[in-house]
């Protein structure tokens, strides 16, 4: 019992000076911690703010744009190369062209927008890129999109910003001029644009002018998807690169989305092709390219990309609007 | 005028034409001015049914770093055609930063038209254009443009070889009291720039896809309302692509048939083979009250054939501004 008690008394010895041992060693490693990171704190409200959530939101391929009516051309490249040239088409070969031709036509649309995203500006801009797409296939395609992300923003998305204060009230209420605009030019033409791509439709409490007069002027705003896209982007607190960037890639994801369904290739490929560096770069560097191109010298790079899309009419057989 | 480009500090090359209409009817040129490189010239028996000018310039073509401005003005109720002598020759430049640049504007008043259906401009290798054609319509007034380019000297193994071009045409709905604005109705803008942004980018050639001439006709007004609807009805019956024919051969080959047909058809018939063969692309688009046709073709030939055929069929042009005002695309 004696030996007992004195290896207790001994080991009880020991094991205080082990406790503060260790107690002193973990005051040392907690101390080299908080030298070498900062400060643990809720990671939800450091990391994830709200424009990276609405940024997760506008590039979901879930975002109900309707995106994956249209294939911006692909559909009908593929057509004429077989039927009329009769030579081999790819992807790789159509992708380039197609990043290229959208981001000169109509990306300096959305980096205006969201440089401006006021009433005054994004109805200017709406108008100057209607008259800019001069394809009924092409126009049908940003119009259906472009009113489809509007529905989106006043159905789901204001709410939730302007909860939290984001974009300002300038913008919000820029937008909601923007969509009463767009309600009262729809109730007053007979045939929606959507539908036959012609926006020289009557009004009808006018009177009918003679037949060889000219058309009314056209409505003024049609809601084209650039700019409608920059400026939602914008209130949702995007920054200028990440909106261009998404809007972008959400090009080309529609696009490789279209090849699988047009069964080009499966689903692995269309991943590589996304997850690709080629895909990086082209975005980026057409991004540099218009980031500061005016909207008034916005133009078509590749011609022949004009003729594929307009020409998607004359398609036999469909599976894409566009 | 409401336009977004600064003015051109050089004098060079200015020009400008003043159409009205004089009280026998005919179309008459009030002010008719240019300086070189601009060349000007009007035949001394005009048509009839419209005033006659032809946009030439010193030695067929323009050099690296030339200017011209030409204003144009169409009065109340005139007309004016306008055609070149052979294609727009583009020369290099000695630095891709000095650029050659052509601008038009044209104002049109009420009820009077211009046709501009000039030869195509032909970039050289290393030449650096832009060319801006912006029209302002009045109420009623009448357009026909015509623009188009080809990929250089061919026989010289040029095939879009140039550094840079740019072909910009605005149509702009002039506003109808001090109170409003002008609208713009259509801007199409080409960018045909051999720098590649990026190595995956195809090179301007391999982008053109084997087109040598790519072209733009817009139509607007009155007078174009015939021939803007003739290419829309015309675009839309295009067989289908991909379609097959069901009839068998006999039905096919049948005289019967061809007996059958009306000229239109029969013109038709004969104009689609020639595209099938040739592979000329177009299509056509209602566009704010404009009609936009887009074309484009393995030789600059063929272009020419179909935008000729096309117009001559339906005869509206020739009628309203004469057969003079289709000169430039004969075949």
């Amino acid at each position: 019992m004696i030996d007992s008690a004195k290896l207790n008394g001994r080991n009880g010895n020991e094991i205080e000076d082990e406790i503060a041992d260790l107690e002193r060693r973990l005051a040392e490693a907690k101390a080299k911690r908080s030298h070498s990171h900062p400060p643990l704190t809720k990671p939800l409200s450091s990391t994830l703010t709200s424009p990276t959530h609405f940024l997760l939101l506008l590039s979901d391929s879930a975002l109900p744009l309707g995106s994956f009516a249209f294939s911006s051309g692909l559909e009908s490249y593929l057509a004429h190369q077989k039927v009329i040239f009769r030579q081999p088409s790819s992807f790789a070969s159509f992708l380039p062209l197609s990043i290229s031709s959208y981001a000169s036509t109509t990306l300096p649309f959305v980096l205006a927008a969201h440089r401006d995203p006021s009433l005054a500006s994004l109805t200017a801009l709406d108008d100057a890129l209607d008259a800019a797409i001069v394809c009924t296939v092409g126009r049908r395609a940003s119009v259906a999109q472009g009113r489809a992300l509007l529905s989106i923003w006043e159905r789901s998305f204001a709410g939730a910003l302007t909860e939290r204060g984001g974009g300002g009230v300038d913008g919000t209420e820029a937008l909601r001029g923007f969509a009463a605009l767009l309600r009262t030019t729809s109730t007053s033409t007979s045939t929606p644009a959507l539908t036959n791509g012609t926006t020289t439709t009557t009004t009808t409490n006018t009177t009918k002018p003679p037949p060889n007069d000219d058309p009314p002027p056209p409505p003024p705003v049609s809601a084209h998807l650039a700019p409608l896209f920059g400026a939602i982007s914008a209130l949702a607190g995007l920054g200028l690169e990440q909106t261009a960037y998404v809007f972008m890639l959400g090009h080309v994801k529609a696009l490789v989305s279209a090849a699988v369904r047009a069964g080009m290739f499966g689903p692995y490929q269309a991943q590589k092709t996304l997850a690709s560096g080629a895909v990086q770069g082209l975005v980026a560097a057409v991004v540099e390219r218009e980031w500061a191109t005016a909207v008034e010298e916005a133009g078509q790079g590749v011609p022949v990309m004009d003729l594929w899309v307009g020409r998607h009419e004359v398609l036999y057989s469909r599976i894409f609007n566009s | 005028m409401n336009s977004p480009f600064p003015k051109s500090s050089s004098a060079d090359g200015k020009g400008c034409i003043v159409v009205r209409r004089l009280p026998s009817g005919v179309s008459g040129l009030e002010t008719f001015e240019y300086q070189y490189p601009l060349k000007l010239v009007t035949p001394k028996r005009p048509p009839q049914t419209s005033a006659l000018v032809y946009l030439l310039s010193y030695g067929g073509g323009l050099v690296g770093g030339d200017q011209v401005n030409l204003t144009i003005e169409v009065k109340t109720g005139a007309r004016l055609s306008l055609a070149t002598q052979g294609h727009t020759k583009i020369f290099k430049s000695a630095s891709p930063d000095i650029v050659t640049r052509q601008t038009m504007r044209v104002n049109i008043a009420t009820n009077a038209a211009i046709c501009l259906l000039p030869d195509p401009v032909q970039p050289f290798a290393h030449s650096v254009y832009e060319q801006i054609q912006i029209f302002r319509l009045a109420h009623n007034a009448s357009l026909c443009l015509l623009d188009w380019v080809t990929e250089g000297r061919t026989a010289l193994g040029e095939h879009w070889s140039f550094v840079k071009w740019v072909g910009r045409n605005e149509v702009w709905r002039m506003a109808d009291d001090q109170a409003t604005q002008d609208r713009l109705l259509v801007r199409d803008v080409a960018i045909l720039d051999s720098k590649s942004v990026h190595p995956h980018l195809p090179a301007l050639r391999e982008s053109m896809n084997g087109l040598s001439i790519f072209g733009t006709l817009i139509l607007r007004g009155p007078l174009m309302k015939s021939v803007g609807e003739f290419f829309l009805a015309e675009f839309g019956a295009l067989p289908r692509l991909g379609a097959r024919d069901w009839r068998n051969d006999d039905a096919k080959d049948s005289k019967e048939s061809d007996d059958r047909l009306s000229p239109l058809d029969k013109w038709r018939a004969e104009r689609l083979q020639g595209e099938k063969d040739s592979k000329v692309l177009w299509s056509a688009a209602s566009v704010r009250g404009c009609v936009v046709v887009k074309f484009g073709a393995p030789t600059v030939e063929a272009g020419r054939l179909w935008i000729g055929s096309m117009l001559t069929q339906e005869g509206s042009i020739a009628h309203n501004f004469g057969e003079q005002a289709l000169m430039c695309l004969r075949w």
